[in-house]
């Protein structure tokens, strides 16, 4: 298994390579660049500018001589400034994008998950009942109605016919900002009990207000998943309760519920666990309606938005990235088979 | 605990209500946000407008469009001798003297002087900074610093400023003066480094200077010559500005203006509904119908609309060299003139973009003043358009509804017309009505939409000649600004600037348009230095345009902002600019 898995990390290395040329490449032949955004803004611009400024950003090269300069650069961890936004492109995609993309995508995640489970099992074993058939008309619908269309519906309801509810997108109210402990110390001008007690009202209003504005997108963006594994999990439910050792258990007189949750259960969730597992890199790209929607600021509109505006590095960051997510979590899920079926041995 | 569960939920109310006039701030909504806050580079609406908050040019448009002096003591005009034009043509020259107000400081309180003046001109000038057009530095031949208060600009071409103040706005409203004693050690440092490494010259000035602390979202202006001072500024969601207390223009009425970014339009509309907008820019609603609008609002808020000068249009592949347009005829003006007649303009603009004004110009601004009757020329007769295009040889032989000819030298041709744009949904609207209308005259159009960012790429808008696209490119521009004559010229109908290969396909006309008796116009208005010399051969130009056609105009686009009922002096649109300038300092709850 060490062999396997060292082998695997070798491998990796070519493949984010071979990734990285083509990536490259296709952002390169793409039609535009930053200069010609800034042709586009100014009717005064003149074919010098032009090539000035061409020289100045050495996209006067061929796209080959760029990657290398790129490359050369980016293996010791400079993947260069944002165009846009004039930081770094790390930066702007690690610490202003991504941590707000796992906390949405990250919730609704764990929300479809947890409700999925129990409402697929409920529905498989009231097969045909009016519980069944409400849940799954529900589900059709969570998975025909179009996310951005229930994002407006919901931010219709619940910010604009019921007054200010919820907040009508963004991550918080103007205004609200984690309070800072020495500021509040300085100021108290009591005891620390007080500070402490100042510090942390202060605390839990950012806390209720992150959460208040988390509520609606969450709720759109887990619907979606909610509806899918739902089905999943009500069919690999079905599929399960109808083989012949539940048969067995029941014959042997076993309670209802030790047959579901213990017998039936452990198998027909395995292909739910494979399917959430596939969803985790999809928890890091982001999820570009739902945050243009909420306004958002997530991993999703920043790729979107990057190949836009041509800001090539950004674009570059955030797609290998992900391009690494997939590749390690797929490493992962390798690994996990052989742990957990016998029948799977890497050599 | 219960003091405590007490205290947070007071506090959780607190920051729900935290703006409008109970706490005498403001919040803007707008759907982009600037990438930056510096001085030297690009010109977006929004960091025009967001630049606004936070400096102040030497001069200002007040809400009945007159130039008032801003950091300058005095408006420089030709009345009071601060304007000096000499020699004509290409040997003329034009020295503007100015001077700063003796109490004007940086909100740190340096006092502005002549050599910030400098300093901001030496940074436009460098060729090592990204400065999005040196059109305007360039016609600087020199800025002369007499002392700390005064400078005189000396510029190497008439057509600036001359001696109507509104000239040319740019070198009024946008010539904006940076603090020195912040931006020097950045930009040495900077330049110092990009010197060093010139392979990563680009990256370098984009990171340390561009992308510097005083300019980004990492601290942003703090030291500023305008109404208010960077507080925070939290990027995709707020930039919060409190009040400069040591205005040169007296403080500001408000404590605080905080501009929220929204991307999405009905996100953006839903916080304007539910109160926790105060007021939109000029860019935010955008396309939204006015009226609809008006009648959300009813009780909170109020909506302004006014044209906006940018006028959508039909850019047409005049190229010779582009054997798919000459098929078309595309070069002879009365195909041009069945294609105007052929579509109904007065249906399409309002269809397409709610409050739009049909236009007829593209000289300058569509309702420029110049000439007002022409609002009425090529209006819908699609039998006229048929007849022409008749006269040209076209006729539908096969009977498959589409006009077809045969060339000269012997080659089939049907009447097929490639439509390029971008994928916006009311361009994509237009396309539509453009089938529809066209068809009835027998021409079939092709839409080919595109993403903006392919379809602005210079490999394709540039290369018309080379067929890139083939017949028609629909876009907007503001081809001038108001109704000035002193107003800048479109440059797509400048022959000088023919993007072909002998320009290395530079230029901005980007169609190819060159018509001998406009160019001679153009460049003798270029020296009109007599306001009602020059506005008769705007007249005359708009005339040849209007016979001529090498442009189809759409339609004017309007811009909408609203207001919270209760907020005073927001969002001024000037009779002279029609653009929406951001005074902040008179911004007011009653």
């Amino acid at each position: 298994m060490i062999k396997f898995i060292a082998r695997r990390l070798l491998q990796l290395v070519p493949t984010v390579f071979v990734i990285s040329i083509i990536l490259y490449a296709l952002l390169a032949l793409k039609p535009g660049d930053p200069i010609d955004d800034m042709r586009r803004g100014n009717p005064n611009f003149t074919q010098a500018d032009y090539e000035r400024l061409r020289a100045l950003y050495g996209l006067d090269d061929p796209w080959y001589i760029r990657y290398w300069k790129w490359l050369a650069r980016a293996v010791q961890g400079d993947f260069g400034p944002s165009r846009q936004y004039g930081m770094s492109a790390t930066l702007y995609v690690f610490q202003y994008r991504l941590p707000n993309t796992v906390l949405l995508s990250g919730l609704s995640l764990l929300i479809a998950f947890v409700i999925a489970v129990p409402l697929g099992i409920y529905s498989a074993i009231r097969q045909h009942s009016i519980a069944d058939y409400a849940i799954t008309v529900l589900n059709f619908m969570g998975v025909s109605v179009p996310i951005f269309w229930l994002g407006i519906l919901l931010i219709y309801v619940f910010s604009v016919q019921i007054r200010n509810f919820l907040p009508a997108g963004g991550l918080l109210t103007p205004g609200v900002s984690w309070p800072d402990w020495n500021t509040i110390a300085a100021n108290s001008g009591g005891g620390l009990l007080e500070a402490f007690s100042l510090y942390w009202s202060k605390a839990l209003a950012v806390i209720s207000d992150r959460i208040k504005h988390l509520v609606l997108p969450v709720a759109a963006l887990s619907s979606l998943q909610l509806a899918g594994w739902t089905r999943f999990m009500r069919s690999a439910m079905l599929e399960v309760v109808n083989m012949d050792y539940i048969r067995t258990a029941r014959a042997k007189g076993l309670r209802e519920r030790v047959i579901v949750y213990r017998h039936a259960l452990r198998n027909a969730i395995l292909p739910i666990i494979t399917l959430v597992a596939l969803s985790i890199p999809l928890l890091f790209s982001g999820a570009v309606l739902t945050e243009t929607v909420f306004n958002w600021p997530g991993m999703g509109t920043a790729i979107l938005g990057s190949l836009l505006n041509n800001d090539f590095n950004v674009s570059m960051v955030s797609l290998m990235f992900i391009a690494l997510l997939v590749l390690i979590f797929n490493l992962i899920a390798d690994i996990v088979y052989a742990l957990v079926d016998p029948r799977i041995r890497y050599e | 605990m219960r003091k405590f569960l007490l205290s947070a939920l007071a506090l959780a109310l607190v920051v729900t209500a935290w703006a409008g006039p109970d706490n005498n701030s403001l919040i803007v909504g707008t759907t982009q946000e600037p990438s930056d806050l510096g001085q030297w580079n690009g010109s977006a609406d929004t960091k025009e407008n967001a630049l606004g908050l936070f400096f102040l040019g030497l001069t200002y448009f007040d809400s009945n469009g007159a130039l008032q002096p801003g950091l300058a003591s005095e408006v420089p005009t030709g009345a009071n001798g601060r304007v000096r034009i000499s020699g004509s043509g290409d040997s003329s020259r034009q020295e503007v003297d100015w001077t700063l107000r003796a109490d004007a400081n940086w909100s740190d309180g340096t006092p502005i002087t002549s050599d910030d003046v400098l300093f901001t001109f030496e940074v436009q000038t460098n060729p090592l900074i990204p400065v999005s057009s040196t059109a305007n530095s360039s016609k600087i031949e020199e800025i002369v610093k007499v002392d700390d208060k005064n400078f005189t600009i000396v510029y190497n071409t008439p057509n600036l400023f001359a001696v109507n103040p509104g000239g040319d706005i740019g070198l009024a409203r946008f010539y904006d003066v940076a603090p020195k004693h912040v931006w020097e050690p950045i930009f040495d440092a900077a330049v110092a480094a990009a010197e060093a490494t010139p392979a990563s010259a680009g990256d370098i000035i984009t990171q340390q200077f561009i992308g510097a602390a005083p300019a980004t979202a990492a601290q942003g202006p703090k030291v500023t010559s305008g109404a208010f001072v960077m507080d925070e500024w939290q990027p995709t969601q707020f930039l919060r500005a409190t009040r400069n207390n040591g205005f040169v223009l007296g403080s500001a009425k408000l404590d605080f203006v905080q501009v929220q970014f929204i991307v999405d339009q009905n996100t953006l509309l839903a916080n304007i509904i539910n109160g926790t907008i105060d007021a939109s820019d000029d860019i935010g609603l955008a396309g939204f119908d006015p009226d609809e609008l008006a009648a959300q609002g009813t009780g909170v808020f109020t909506v302004q609309v006014s044209a906006s000068g940018f006028i959508e249009h039909l850019n047409l592949n005049l190229h010779p060299e582009c054997q798919d347009a000459v098929d078309l005829q595309l070069g002879d003006k009365r195909t041009r003139q069945a294609l105007i007649q052929a579509i109904n303009r007065a249906a399409l603009g309002p269809a397409v973009f709610p409050g739009s004004i049909v236009s007829t110009s593209f000289v300058v601004a569509g309702d420029s003043g110049f000439l007002p009757e022409t609002q009425e020329a090529w209006p819908f007769n699609p039998a006229a358009a048929q007849a022409l295009l008749a006269q040209l040889g076209w006729a539908d032989s096969n009977g498959n509804g589409v006009l077809d000819r045969t060339t000269a030298d012997g080659r089939f041709v049907e009447f097929d017309l490639d439509h390029v744009t971008t994928t916006a949904q009311f361009r994509l609207d237009t396309q539509a009505i453009l089938e529809r209308d066209l068809n009835a005259v027998g021409i079939k159009v092709i839409a080919k939409p595109g993403p903006g960012s392919v379809v602005f790429s210079d490999a394709f808008i540039q290369h018309a000649s080379q067929c890139s696209w083939s017949h028609v490119f629909e876009f907007a521009e503001a081809a001038g600004i108001g109704q000035s004559p002193f107003d800048p010229l479109s440059k797509q109908l400048d022959a000088r600037l023919i993007a072909n290969a002998a320009s290395a396909f530079g230029g901005n006309n980007v169609g190819g348009v060159n018509i001998p008796a406009l160019q001679t116009l153009i460049v003798q208005a270029e020296n009109a230095f007599d306001t009602a010399a020059r506005a008769a051969l705007v007249e005359q130009m708009q005339q040849i345009f209007l016979d001529e056609l090498p442009i189809i105009p759409l339609y004017e686009r309007t811009e909408v902002i609203t207001s919270k009922i209760g907020l005073k002096n927001y969002g001024k649109v000037t009779p002279l600019t029609k653009t929406i300038f951001w005074n902040p300092w008179q911004w007011e709850w009653e």
